[in-house]
């Protein structure tokens, strides 16, 4: 029997010839000074940059890199050569990547995903920590029979699993139509072994971004991989020295792989398994890696997964549109004395999917009655805000919205698979008894389609969003007597921690202050832990003593103070995962805010992936901040600056998200009207020059502001 | 952790604690093993090679360059060869003689009494082993039976000892084959003596194949009845968390420090500490609590069933002394150095000596019985508290140095803890077999596949012939560097301990292999066994991975090693090790290399026999370099 390591020396030895080609081939074609990236992205070649700490620009630094990359082959009989020629491996076919990319900005032309981008990373943040995801597959090489390749991604799928193919089995789930692609979280990498490179990368950039890993910081590195990357790889038989090579480097990052190939095949505990009962690759790839799935059973006769949030719901596949734009329509959440709410009870009031014709558009009313010892009403909107995600996972619905501006698509698939209106109150209830438990002890769940009963009730929801949105806006950080702490990312990022306060709501977006205190009741040793704000220090800039002690402690002393109104002064960390993040733009004094989604660049010159890898993983940069959307208007928003009077550019999706909010904020505190009319996006300009010729011809405030630094 | 920042204690660290130490020893005109070790320079050369007899009153018979023979005609070979037996045989008696103590207080044991049995799994086996009826019996009635067989065993008129039946069949068949099956451990022991006697063997091939067999009594015998008795007594040791050297010691605590082998009393003394009632008395007296510790085995036998922690090894026992901070020192059997009668007399240390086995002058002698054992450990705790008012605070030095570890990991919890690392699902071991709970076989495919080159049981003493713990330390981290596991018992664990080798963060040490598998097993990458007498359970895990891998044990990628062995125990340890098939490597030579035919007797003749020998070198780093080149050897013939 061939030794192990030596199919990783035979199998890496191969994958540096091809590089090697490649980069001749490269050389040849383009010369040695063509400049050379993967799309959007700030890490350059993300695999060269956390190994050897190179910053890859050109064909000629790829060709010194591959240099370097050579002497990680040791053939040595010992793991650690073994795992150095994996991460080796990893750079040639990064080395064979970049040279495609050098040649042609997309490579694959929609065929394959290929390279995944930063914010693709970014996304998965929020995700991760709570567990939605909790955990990747790649998968390599050809299933048994294209039905096993549909059902076993489809198996991950429904776990929550992300999914990545390589290889054969992308054109096996092809032949079955299946629904690929990075929202429903099953990503066709490329038909090459080689692209492993950017699944790699991938993983080397979330431990950069969210672990604040430093480029060349092996031991980090491998730490961030095997504690908080929860990977690992299935591979069919056969499987080629090449494909063991890769191997060697995933099991390095403590990323098992299980196959069902025999052949010259070394059984490591928890590292390298044969599995010959392919079906079971599942359940035996789990268990390997430590996952422990949280299961909510839901009644409902379609598949329920995180997986598939991101579905849409398109016209030509819908059975019925509940479009709350067009008609009335609304979700409520009700807490209700226990003895008035008959448990599990679901009614639908008016004509059900089936009773209605297909391709029809109508309104939708739900209310969710909900009782509990410890329930409060402050924890309505959370739990109803949650509907979203919720009805979201059900195979083939697609929601959208909350209040009273949903909108429900189911489509027809799941309609023929016996999907009804019940269902969705399956859904709530399921999911409601099950996130909130400690506090909701019964809960029932009403459903309207009737125009007539729509249009009072939705009345009546206006009422209860009014009285609500009267008491968020008299939460004050001034008028709450804690805040709370969210440690929620620090199963990812480990020295983060953001201070939630009425008027500054997690970065993530995901989090804010009634959010946090609801945690800390449902959860007291939770992730988010009372801070007490007694011993201030500078109200303007926002620096409490004993916020600062909280932060210190919970950071593992990875962080001393934090100024929760400032962006110049110990500004707020960031684990990685933030909506936006803002960074001051020199010549207007101002400051540019930059969302996640969007591609472009900003006038800083940087795109949102730049800006972002200026901070993240829990270091303060001051003059960027990661933040929330909603964290814009508020009126502590850089305060200690001169507040939101400072934002210059927003991208214009952003800016009409936040505008009404905001030109309230400005108007009240500085006399504005329509504040964010003055502010420049993309349509205005996209570098310097073109902005500030946009902002003095709006007379913008920023300019006659001090500068910031 | 990062390697770097794991700031473990290091050798020369210790070295100072011990020359502050001595210095104290001075101050207090007290003598230490330093000052007699140089009133001993030069030792007696023909004692050290072996070739001094002195069996009958004709002699003493030195050989010399002149006369090559004894009166009576023993040339250097069997001088040589018969005192190398009687070693083997004093260490085999003294760790059987421990057993039988065991067995004793087995055959006494009672619910009502603190000798009870708390390992009835044990027990179960063991009768079922031996073919003792348990079926409806009362759980006392088996366990006397248990007893009296056991007791059996060390004078049985007939066969031979039914332990070696755990053995594989291929080394049941090499001991019968080569007639080194031992009989009774008595009937060992004594007709190794009858042997050495004045007029009997001179052949010396003959003494060493009689060394295996009286070594097989104590590891296949003594040692390994007695460690099933102490298992079933006061439970199998299991995974735990305590702290190693000087440094365990507690200002403002009475300590207490037992010392010797047996566990019988030191158990006592444990479990009388810990009673509400002795906890209050000390406080009463001004102590914030009682902090036991131990030295020597005996705290390898206490740390891994209580977690107590471990002052220290061997050489370290005066220093424990002379740290002014000790009130009372309990000392059973074994390694106990005269030399702490007049050494505690220099502080308010009361030294107490509880075996008729180890009477020493300068000490208070109370005869533990079982039946009394309980009260006789309470009255000397509180002799202890009381004694705490006495402690000169002028005199107290007590060295901060001391390093977490994690102890207890005897055959039973490694394979608890590698089950944790098995899949369910029905995957495939490197045999194609499937892969079960309960077996070895997820090492043996670490092994197999590389990750883990081999293992190596590091066992012994300190011996003031080499620096001490810097063999132990230098030869066990340079095997973590190369990726092979270590276990470890006696003297050898201590070291570790105190190096901070024993701590599951001592896996940064380890070269990627040896790290992985302690990452993802749980463990350290230092495995600690237990006592010197429980090196009979390394032979157990050694015949548990030959069976799992089915290949005869001199073939697996497992020896044994050490590098500063002293007592005679060693001697009777290193050939039952070699007569079970694992090659043993000895950093201090062996007091026969007066004799070349000895020399290659040990090395290479009982290859012919067992399969395994002696390598001798006493430059830890070249011990080394042959411990692993011997591990890749094997590797090679097994094609992996």
């Amino acid at each position: 029997m061939k030794k192990l390591f030596d199919r990783v020396f035979d199998g890496a030895d191969e994958m540096y010839a091809l590089a090697e080609k490649a980069i001749e081939d490269a050389v040849a074609k383009l010369g040695e000074n063509t400049p050379l990236s993967m799309p959007n992205t700030a890490y350059h070649l993300a695999n060269y940059l956390s190994y050897t700490k190179r910053q890859v620009t050109t064909i000629s630094e790829l060709k010194d890199a591959f240099e370097e990359a050579k002497t990680w082959r040791v053939r040595e009989q010992n793991l650690s050569a073994v795992f150095r020629t994996g991460f080796g491996t990893f750079m040639a076919a990064e080395t064979i990547e970049a040279c495609k990319y050098a040649k042609s900005a997309d490579p694959y032309e929609g065929n394959y995903h290929g390279h995944l981008s930063d914010a693709e990373v970014r996304e998965l943040g929020v995700p991760l920590v709570t567990n939605d995801i909790p955990g990747f597959v790649v998968i390599y090489g050809r299933a048994p029979s294209d039905e096993e390749a549909v059902d076993i991604i489809k198996g991950y799928q429904t776990r929550g699993i992300f999914v990545f193919l390589l290889g054969e089995i992308i054109e096996q789930a092809r032949r079955l139509d299946l629904n690929m692609g990075f929202p429903v979280r099953v990503v066709a990498v490329g038909p090459d072994i080689w692209q492993v490179a950017h699944i790699i990368s991938f993983v080397n950039r979330a431990a950069m971004i969210f672990g604040a890993v430093q480029p060349g910081d092996r031991y980090e590195l491998d730490e961030y991989t095997f504690w908080r990357i929860h990977a690992f790889v299935n591979v069919y038989e056969p499987v080629s020295d090449i494909v063991v090579a890769c191997g060697g480097g995933a099991i390095a990052m403590g990323f098992p792989v299980i196959t069902n190939d025999e052949e010259d095949m070394w059984a490591v505990p928890k590292s390298l398994i044969i599995q010959k009962t392919t079906p079971d690759f599942i359940e035996t790839s789990l268990e390997a890696r430590d996952i422990k799935l949280k299961i909510t059973n839901v009644d409902i006769p379609v598949a329920f997964s995180s997986a598939f949030e991101g579905e849409i719901v398109r016209k030509a596949d819908m059975r019925i549109d509940y479009d709350g734009s067009r008609f009335d329509s609304f979700e409520l959440v009700r807490m209700a004395e226990a003895h008035e709410i008959e448990d599990h009870a679901i009614e639908i009031i008016g004509p059900d999917i089936d009773e209605t014709p297909e391709g029809e558009r109508l309104g939708v009313g739900i209310i969710a009655d909900v009782a509990g010892k410890n329930m409060v009403k402050d924890f309505e909107p959370v739990f109803e805000r949650n509907f979203h995600n919720f009805i979201n996972c059900a195979e083939g619905i697609m929601h959208t919205g909350q209040r009273d501006i949903i909108r429900i698509r189911i489509s027809k698939t799941a309609f023929d698979a016996g999907f009804r209106l019940k269902h969705i109150g399956e859904i709530l209830y399921a999911k409601i008894m099950s996130e909130y438990e400690s506090v909701v002890d019964k809960c029932s769940v009403k459903i309207y389609t009737r125009p007539e009963d729509l249009k009072t009730l939705r009345a009546e929801a206006n009422a209860v969003y009014d009285t609500r949105d009267a008491r968020l806006l008299s939460l004050t950080d001034e008028s709450v007597d804690v805040f709370y702490n969210c440690i929620l990312c620090q199963s990812f990022s480990p020295s983060h921690v953001c201070i939630v306060t009425p008027e500054r709501l997690g970065l993530c977006g995901a989090v804010s202050w009634l959010d946090a205190k609801a945690t800390n009741r449902l959860n007291p040793q939770g992730p988010c832990q009372v801070v007490t704000r007694e011993r201030v220090v500078d109200p303007e800039i926002g620096i409490w003593e004993d916020v600062n002690e909280n932060v210190f402690a919970s950071s593992h002393g990875n962080l001393e103070s934090v100024s929760l109104y400032s962006i110049m002064v110990d500004p707020m960390t960031s684990c990685g995962c933030f909506e936006c993040i803002c960074g001051i733009e020199p010549f207007s004094n101002g400051v540019v805010i930059v969302n996640r989604e969007h591609i472009g660049v900003t006038p800083l010159g940087m795109t949102f992936p730049e800006m972002a890898s200026m901070t993240g993983g829990g270091v303060q940069t001051p003059g960027f901040m990661g933040h929330g959307k909603h964290f814009i208007a508020s009126k502590k928003f850089m305060k200690a600056e001169g507040g939101s009077l400072r934002i210059v550019w927003m991208p214009k999706a952003l800016k009409d998200l936040v505008a009404s909010k905001l030109n309230v904020t400005a108007k009240e505190l500085y006399d504005i009207d329509n504040f964010s009319d003055m502010i420049g996006d993309e349509t205005v300009a996209e570098d310097p020059e073109a902005l500030m010729e946009f902002l003095a011809e709006k007379g913008h405030p920023a300019l006659g502001m001090d500068p910031m630094f | 952790m990062r390697k770097e920042e794991l700031n473990f204690t290091t050798v020369e660290q210790m070295e100072a604690d011990t020359v502050r130490l001595c210095e104290l020893a001075d101050e207090a005109g007290a003598e230490t093993w330093q000052k007699r070790k140089e009133q001993q320079q030069p030792q007696c050369k023909f004692g050290e090679q072996g070739i001094c007899c002195r069996i009958c009153s004709m002699g003493p018979c030195r050989v010399t360059p002149k006369a090559d023979r004894g009166i009576c005609g023993a040339d250097a070979h069997a001088i040589a060869g018969r005192h190398y037996l009687r070693m083997a045989a004093a260490g085999s008696a003294s760790h059987s003689d421990h057993a039988r103590e065991m067995a004793h207080a087995l055959l006494k044991s009672n619910p009502d009494s603190q000798f009870n049995i708390r390992d009835e799994a044990k027990l179960m086996r063991i009768a079922a082993e031996w073919g003792i009826e348990s079926e409806g019996r009362d759980l006392y009635d088996v366990a006397h039976d248990v007893a009296l067989h056991g007791l059996n065993e060390f004078g049985k008129p007939f066969g031979t000892l039914d332990c070696l039946k755990r053995a594989t069949d291929e080394r049941q068949k090499v001991w019968a084959d080569q007639e080194i099956e031992p009989r009774a451990i008595d009937r060992e022991v004594c007709t190794s003596l009858h042997m050495t006697h004045m007029g009997n063997t001179a052949d010396a091939p003959t003494l060493v194949r009689q060394s295996l067999r009286v070594g097989m009594a104590d590891g296949w015998g003594g040692s390994m009845i007695g460690t099933d008795f102490s298992d079933i007594l006061f439970g199998t040791p299991t995974a735990r968390a305590t702290e190693g050297n000087l440094g365990v010691l507690e200002n403002d605590m009475v300590n207490i420090v037992v010392h010797g082998h047996d566990p019988a009393f030191s158990e006592m003394m444990v479990l009388a500490s810990e009673t509400k009632e002795m906890q209050d008395y000390a406080r009463e007296k001004g102590a914030k609590g009682i902090n036991m510790a131990g030295l020597c085995c005996t705290a390898n036998e206490v740390a891994m069933r209580h977690g107590v922690r471990m002052v220290g090894n061997f050489l370290q026992q005066e220093n424990a002394v002379l740290t002014g901070a000790i009130e009372m020192m309990c000392v059973d059997v074994q390694c106990i150095f005269p030399a702490l009668g007049p050494l505690t007399d220099c502080f308010h240390t009361i030294f107490v000596t509880s075996s008729p086995i180890a009477r020493i002058p300068g000490s208070k002698y109370v005869k533990f019985e079982t039946e009394t054992a309980f009260e006789q450990a309470k009255t000397l705790v509180a002799e202890a508290i009381d004694n705490f008012a006495n402690r000169d605070s002028k005199k107290v030095f007590i060295p901060e140095h001391k390093e977490a570890a994690a102890v207890g990991y005897p055959c039973e919890q490694i394979i608890l803890e590698l089950d944790g690392v098995t899949n369910s699902h029905g995957v495939l071991t490197v045999n194609g077999e499937k892969e079960e709970r309960g077996s070895y076989k997820p090492a043996i495919d670490a092994i197999r596949a590389g990750v883990l080159r081999g293992a190596v049981a590091m066992v012994g003493c300190n011996n003031p012939k080499v620096r001490p713990d810097f063999s132990h330390i230098d030869i066990m981290r340079t095997l973590m560097e190369h990726d092979i596991l270590v276990v470890t018992t006696g003297c050898a664990a201590q070291a570790a301990a105190k190096a901070g080798l024993m701590s599951k963060e001592a896996k940064e040490l380890c070269g990627d292999g040896l790290k992985r598998v302690c990452t993802l097993v749980g463990i350290p990458p230092i495995l600690h066994m237990g006592a010197c007498v429980d090196i009979s359970r390394m032979m157990l895990l050694a015949t548990g991975i030959a069976k799992d891998w089915d290949v005869d044990i001199t073939k697996i990628p497992v020896v044994g090693c050490a590098p500063e062995w002293m007592s005679e125990k060693a001697v009777a340890i290193a050939n039952y090790v070699v007569a079970t098939g694992l090659d043993v490597y000895l950093g201090i030579q062996p007091q026969v290399h007066g004799s070349e035919q000895m020399i290659q007797l040990i090395t290479e003749g009982t290859r012919e026999i067992s399969g395994a020998g002696y390598t001798i070198n006493t430059d830890p780093d070249e011990l080394v370099k042959a411990i692993i080149e011997g591990i890749e050897a094997k590797r090679k013939l097994l094609d992996i």
